[in-house]
């Protein structure tokens, strides 16, 4: 990618963009952090604890297990969603009128505030009254998501791949089309396969857009926390208690501003942590390349 | 390579009333450099999609070799392309990208790296084996693509679509030149689209001239630049075009006023006078013009020779001559009497 | 232009299937908004069998409800114009300029989406209370700009680096000023590129409800926040819940079918 001339004038433009931006993320982002080195007890009571919260957190074997959890959910809905929200690109229909109609269908979903999303599946999959639920068991196979952890996890993940492989889809479209006919030509003429298409023609020019479609979705799915609160509340038991919802019974239920603050912090610092391996290593193939 | 033969070739987009091909014919020899000229929509893209195998003729056949090809796909037919914009495997080296094709038919790592050491020497690309396409100029990715394009040695035509759009001006003529070079040296069929008429003169073997999906002329530079065979092939090529002006025939001879220009066999009647700038001269005897300018274009045996404008009634016509001092506001023009090129209802009538 | 094979490529089956597993779960939440209560609870039936637009006459009735809406729709229109008039200049500097720390800028604007909100609420709201903009539409709207500002100016950047620099050398060869170029000439090339900011920026903030609700009280309450207070005396009124959920899929949808066009073109993305 060629880039322009080097202008740090160029910042001027940017002012606005960071003014905006640094009004709500800087102010607050310090009161955490000041939170989090305090032992809180009222407005004019605090004591400087140092780091005593954050040795405090990481011993925490409930911020572990919500850890853990969390890994293994955001991994398992990538590894679905982004290789999903490609097929689906790929199987959208070129330049006819129903993939206008197919591209509405697909925005559908994402177009729905979250807390609607939990609703709709913790009705649908209910196995008493809800469509998959009555499905599964007309099945034979004995399916209750307030009941069973696996079952609250398969819905879950169900939930986020209905809610979420629409914007992977809708991402990569847009990249694909933008690709000129002669790529495809070309390698039709080399005698490409199908596969060397997808893998010499068009994953090159959708890294752009996979690498926000998937930035997006680590940072959301390691946040989630509206859906799950309203589909299991966390349950059955804490199988399904991701670090926000632990982070908030701690915030909101028992109040402990400090120890809450210090999990937030580290909390930022690894989805920003993750995010950032990931961007860089984007960024050192680009210049490779 | 191949011989190439194509029979009333028709093509109508869907959707759309007109043809935008009409009944083209068309004859490659092997090893031809054949050029398909013409302006924008006038159909000459929709021909090489034609070839390429990458749209279906609603009538019509194509065949390579005596093989009717029609209703095979490209890859069948095993032509190659090169765009208007270089197409490269960004995630592939060059050497990746040259050895794409070979690979893709089966050729074992190490034929299809003394392949692609051949074209790479060839197109002098040797030194860009080990590079990755992004860091390249327009030009290197250019050569990369004709590379990839010629690296089959069993290819049957490679089609080439306006490959020197996208090129800076400046590297134009040398990407033109290693084109011309492997073409010749490789004894290859090359079909070439473009609408410079002096990339198609000085590239081509033959040309064909399309105008709104038919063919208006097929013949060699040469033929093209002394008996074109319509109006608008006769205007289109040279800098500046053919010199059209209206005359009659009476008597067996043209006029234009009434001032005879010369002889004819045709039968009398309104008619167009077609004549090179170069054939004719504007001095103290023949037809009276008005000379509106004169540019020198540079000098021959140390006088200055040019471009005249000067106007005909109320037609301009140009004049290519040595600039004396005879040229006056009010002038003559004479007209080589032996080129005299006659069109009736646009197109060469043939006196002879 | 020709555009030849692969252009007009056809739907794969595969796809008919996805679209089903996407239209089930709204289906259901369709057949919930025409049904009471009792028949959502008490009974499985696939097809409602007393179908009723009482849900929606309460929502269209009740000013509560469409109070909220409104004040929705306030709120993400004003983040939508903050958002776009933010990053078209910054998307500009990013597509046709190097700059000191360009790279890291940019992802910096990201990781400030990256803050979990359950314990940024608190500071949220002090901030927000101590500038007098508690309890209004201006104050989610820019909290939102944190997660829609930086998605904007990517797409954007996209969007502009897909244009040739040569226009803008052209326009300063003519001699038009750096204004008229970019208002008369840029913007409208873009268009589609904006179009599309729009959608992901509405999307994103429609759609938000933890700030949206720690941001606002009574005055500016939005239609989110209200949905999750529908408990009755019998319990949550699914019903009406389901019936304000169809209709918060109505803005969102008439955005998509304006920026359809552009979205099918699609959009060659630069910058990563």
């Amino acid at each position: 990618m060629i880039k322009g001339v080097s202008n740090n004038r160029a910042w001027l433009a940017v002012v606005p963009v960071v003014l905006v931006v640094a009004f709500s993320a800087v102010v607050p982002l310090m009161t955490v952090v000041n939170y989090s080195v305090q032992d809180i007890f009222d407005v004019d009571t605090r004591l400087f604890v140092g780091l005593d919260w954050y040795r405090e957190t990481l011993r925490d074997p409930r911020f572990i297990d919500a850890l853990l959890r969390q890994v293994t959910f955001s991994a398992t809905v990538l590894v679905i969603e982004v290789p999903l929200g490609i097929w689906i690109a790929r199987a959208l229909p070129r330049d006819s009128r129903a993939t206008s109609a197919f591209l509405i269908l697909l925005a559908i979903p994402l177009l729905i505030p979250w807390n609607v999303v939990g609703t709709i599946w913790q009705i649908f999959a209910r196995p008493d009254i809800g469509l998959l639920g009555v499905s599964v068991a007309a099945l034979g196979i004995s399916f209750n998501y307030t009941g069973s952890s696996v079952d609250a996890w398969i819905t879950l993940i169900l939930m986020d791949i209905w809610h979420w492989t629409s914007l992977v889809a809708l991402l990569a479209f847009a990249g694909l089309a933008s690709i000129p006919s002669p790529c495809y030509q070309a390698a039709m003429l080399d005698g490409a396969s199908t596969w060397q298409v997808f893998r010499y023609v068009e994953l090159p020019r959708l890294k752009s857009v996979l690498t926000i479609a998937v930035l997006l979705r680590v940072m959301d799915s390691l946040m989630i926390y509206t859906e799950p609160f309203v589909l299991t509340g966390g349950g059955p038991g804490n199988s399904t208690t991701f670090l926000s919802q632990y982070l908030t019974s701690m915030a909101v239920g028992q109040f402990d501003l400090g120890p809450a603050a210090a999990f937030s912090v580290l909390y930022f610092l690894l989805i920003v942590l993750l995010c950032w391996l990931f961007y860089t290593s984007v960024m050192r193939s680009e210049a490779d390349g | 390579m191949a011989g190439i033969e194509v029979r009333d070739l028709s093509h109508r987009y869907p959707g759309a009333k007109e043809l935008t091909l009409d009944g083209i014919d068309l004859q490659l020899a092997d090893g031809e450099a054949h050029a398909i000229l013409g302006g924008s929509g006038t159909g000459k893209t929709t021909l090489l999609n034609l070839l390429a195998g990458l749209l279906v003729p609603e009538r019509g056949s194509i065949k390579f070799d005596g093989r009717d090809v029609t209703g095979l796909s490209g890859a069948q037919r095993n032509v190659a392309q090169v765009f208007q914009f270089p197409v490269l495997y960004p995630s592939l080296d060059v050497t990746g990208n040259l050895e794409f094709p070979l690979r893709n038919r089966g050729w074992s790592r190490q034929a299809a790296r003394t392949r692609v050491l051949e074209v790479a020497r060839l197109l002098d690309l040797e030194a860009l084996l080990d590079r990755q396409p992004a860091g390249l100029s327009l030009f290197e990715k250019q050569l990369i693509a004709i590379g990839r394009a010629l690296v089959r040695p069993d290819v049957a035509v490679v089609l080439l679509d306006e490959p020197l759009t996208a090129v800076e001006p400046a590297t134009k003529w040398r990407l033109r030149r290693a084109l011309k070079t492997v073409q010749t040296e490789l004894g290859l069929t090359m079909v070439y689209v473009t609408h410079d008429q002096t990339e198609a003169l000085t590239f081509a073997d033959k040309i064909t001239m399309l105008h709104e999906g038919r063919v208006l002329q097929t013949g060699t530079p040469l033929e093209f630049y002394e008996r074109p065979a319509h109006q608008i092939v006769a205007h289109f090529i040279g800098s500046p075009g053919m010199n059209l002006i209206d005359a009659h025939v009476s008597a067996g001879a043209l006029h234009v006023g009434d001032i005879s220009v010369g002889p004819v066999s045709a039968a009398p009647g309104p008619c167009v006078l077609g004549f090179r700038p170069e054939w004719a001269e504007i001095g103290e005897v023949g037809i009276p013009v008005t000379v509106q300018s004169t540019r020198v274009t540079g000098t021959e045996e140390g006088v200055a020779v040019g471009l005249v404008a000067a106007h005909l009634g109320d037609q301009v016509v140009y004049t290519r001559q040595v600039l004396g001092g005879s040229l006056d506001h009010d002038a003559r023009l004479r007209i080589d009497a032996d080129r005299l090129i006659v069109f009736r209802d646009q197109h060469r009538f043939d006196h002879d | 232009m020709v555009d030849p094979v692969d252009d007009r490529r056809k739907a794969h089956w595969s796809l008919y299937v996805y679209c089903v597993y996407l239209l089930l779960p709204l289906y259901w939440l369709v057949g919930m908004a025409l049904k009471t209560n009792q028949d959502i609870v008490g009974k499985f039936e696939v097809v409602p069998g007393n179908p009723t637009l009482a849900n929606f006459a309460e929502i269209f009735t009740n000013p509560v409800w469409y109070q909220a809406f409104g004040n929705s729709l306030t709120y993400v229109t004003i983040n939508t114009i903050l958002s776009v008039a933010v990053a078209l200049p910054a998307a500009y500097a990013f597509s046709r300029y190097r700059f000191l720390g360009d790279r890291q800028l940019f992802f910096w604007l990201l990781t400030n989406r990256m803050a979990p909100p359950a314990v940024f609420l608190l500071p949220f709201f002090q901030l927000y209370s101590a500038v007098g903009l508690f309890d209004t539409s201006i104050a989610v709207a820019v909290a939102h700009c944190l997660f829609t500002v930086p998605l904007a100016v990517w797409i954007l950047e996209g969007f502009m680096s897909s244009v040739p620099r040569e226009l803008d050398e052209m326009a300063q060869v003519d001699g038009h000023s750096f204004g008229y170029f970019f208002f008369r000439l840029f913007i409208p090339v873009i268009r589609g590129g904006i179009g599309v900011t729009v959608f992901f920026c509405f999307m994103f903030s429609w759609v938000e409800l933890l700030i949206a609700r720690t941001l606002t009280a009574s005055e500016a309450k939005p239609i989110v926040v209200v949905m999750t207070r529908t408990v009755s005396a019998s319990g949550l009124d699914w019903g009406v819940l389901a019936a304000a959920g169809v209709l918060t899929i109505v803005p969102g949808l008439a955005v998509v079918w304006f920026v359809r066009r552009h979205l099918v073109r699609g959009f060659a993305m630069g910058r990563v």
